[in-house]
């Protein structure tokens, strides 16, 4: 007898064993596949790529929609017929899901024709290496236009944005610089938009730039020397004035005369438009001033008056 | 109905975007801010009103979700110059105008109304503030610029336009009515007062004349340490 009740509770008590031990792996599995998929969700996929630049702007969408009605509403309302949702859709799949390195000018095609919108001529104001300076000038005198100044640029401007084939598709960590790639989804919109602004140019055009670099005021590789000059259409571009603005108080490394303000000039000159330079064009110089008052050349009168 | 212009089209969007933008992009430094939240308070304000009932107290939700720390020494108060102001507060580096704050920012250049009996906002028409003070545009300015002056310190500066037909400083004026009366005394140190006349533009006010006197002495009387200039560089 005895024995009998021994098996019963050996295999009692082994029946409560192995049910523990189910029950204990069952919950292990459920917390383990738990972390697994928020964790996925917080950080992207682990198998998001990993890049050396900021990554997307969070809110994006509110901020591109947001200075998309903002623009329309208060800048141009001309351009009210502009559908603000169907741009922002077309941004984002220029780039969603997509390897950021591998992002094409016709990604952003669709992008380029619902929001592109002519210019006034004569208002085109390009720069390289003065961007500060060129959109305090547009924001005080509304006679020029930069590129973000228009609907494309002022959309896209001191944000950035990239993809990646993993899930939600949107990389929020980090994106690729242009010396990792440069077919990545900021450089390649910047330089497809700076081409249209271009493109679109008519009359006299503007440029500033900047006298006080040691590297030369005017550079083949920078967007205007590669991109924007080589898309002026001489059949609607008259010509083209060049504003070389120095730091005041600070280097004098190149004026008109300098030597790659002398190349801008041949090649602008071989595509038949007519060059006018300034050096230090006063009504910016004066917006300069005000952050150097004292300096002589901020002095309200010259000797001549 | 009202002799003013409606509310601006897509307002909520361009609010929301625009607080995304200024704690994404303009002012990250404010931290996070929940901006949906921060649309309803708004909205709240001056919806299913009667809108010539609007008043500054309304906005107080908004407000205290949009609230950041001003910098001292950083304040600009402005009247009939605003250009000018927005150009030479360079976006919030060198000064912070009220336009530059993240409430501030989120209400320049728009204009917005509600009607009684509908949560909708009129698109139509709005009332001006000669048809009633007490409309939503108004009161959301006296509130941000009686916020905008109690938490500013340190160096205040004001900057005035000596060619504006009136005087420099205008009386009733948003900063002889709302904002002096709300400096906090023990955390300003002094006042700067420019007085800026249009270029070729007459000059019809100066320091220690007319209208500007008037602000100089007020100030004095209120304790302050006051400095003014005319046509500053």
């Amino acid at each position: 007898m005895p024995l009998q009740q021994g098996s019963a509770r050996t295999r009692q008590r082994t029946v409560l064993l192995v049910g523990i031990v189910v029950l204990l792996a069952a919950l292990v599995l459920a917390v383990v596949l738990a972390s697994l998929l928020t964790h996925g969700r917080h950080e992207g996929s682990p198998q998001m790529l990993k890049w050396k630049d900021r990554g997307t702007t969070r809110n994006l969408q509110e901020v591109i929609l947001g200075r998309c009605y903002n623009y329309i509403t208060a800048h141009y309302p001309e351009l009210g017929d502009k559908d603000c949702l169907k741009i922002w859709e077309s941004l984002k799949d220029a780039f969603i899901y997509k390897n950021p390195c591998n992002i094409t000018a016709e990604d952003y095609q669709p992008l380029m024709e619902l929001a592109s919108h002519p210019v006034p001529c004569n208002k085109s104001l390009f720069w390289s290496r003065t961007g500060d300076l060129a959109h305090r000038y547009t924001k005080s005198n509304q006679n020029f236009l930069t590129l973000e100044d228009t609907l494309l640029g002022y959309m896209a401007d001191r944000i950035s944005w990239c993809g990646d084939p993993s899930a939600p598709g949107i990389n929020y960590e980090s994106c690729p610089k242009r010396s990792e790639c440069e077919s990545n989804p900021g450089s390649v919109f910047w330089k497809v938009a700076s081409k249209m602004f271009a493109e679109a140019a008519c009359g006299v055009v503007q440029v500033m730039l900047n006298g006080s670099i040691e590297a030369g005021a005017f550079r083949s590789s920078s967007i205007f020397g590669s991109i924007e000059v080589f898309n002026l259409n001489p059949d609607k571009v008259s010509e083209v004035h060049i504003w070389l603005m120095q730091d005041i108080g600070g280097p004098q490394s190149e004026s008109c005369s300098g030597h790659s303000v002398q190349r801008l000039i041949s090649i602008l000159e071989e595509r038949n438009f007519k060059i006018i330079c300034e050096d230090n064009y006063r009504p910016v110089q004066l917006l300069q001033c005000v952050h150097n008052p004292d300096h002589t050349d901020c002095r309200l009168c010259t000797n001549s008056t | 109905k009202w002799k003013g212009e409606g509310t601006t089209q897509n307002l909520e969007n361009i609010v929301i975007g625009r607080c995304y933008d200024y704690i994404r992009i303009v002012n990250p430094a404010v931290g996070e801010k929940n901006c949906s939240q921060i649309w309803e308070a708004f909205k709240n304000a001056f919806t299913n009103k009667d809108p010539c009932s609007i008043l500054p107290g309304d906005y107080e939700l908004f407000i205290n979700l949009s609230l950041h720390t001003i910098p001292p020494n950083k304040s600009l108060f402005w009247e009939n110059n605003q250009l000018l102001v927005n150009s030479f507060a360079d976006r919030g580096r060198r000064y912070m105008s009220v336009g530059d704050t993240l409430f501030g920012f989120l209400g320049d250049f728009l204009n917005w109304c509600g009607q009684a009996d509908s949560p909708g906002l009129d698109y139509e028409s709005c009332p001006t503030t000669v048809e009633c003070e007490n409309n939503a545009v108004e009161s959301f300015w006296r509130m941000a610029s009686i916020t905008y002056a109690q938490h500013s310190s340190g160096v205040i500066h004001v900057l005035l336009n000596g060619s504006a037909e009136g005087g420099a400083y205008p009386q009733p004026g948003f900063f002889a009515d709302y904002e002096i009366p709300n400096f906090q005394k023990d955390k300003i140190s002094q006042i700067v007062i420019w007085v800026v006349d249009d270029i070729e533009g007459p000059d019809i006010d100066s320091c220690g004349i007319h209208s500007v006197n008037t602000l100089e002495t007020r100030l004095k009387t209120l304790g302050y340490d006051v400095t003014c200039t005319d046509n500053i560089k």
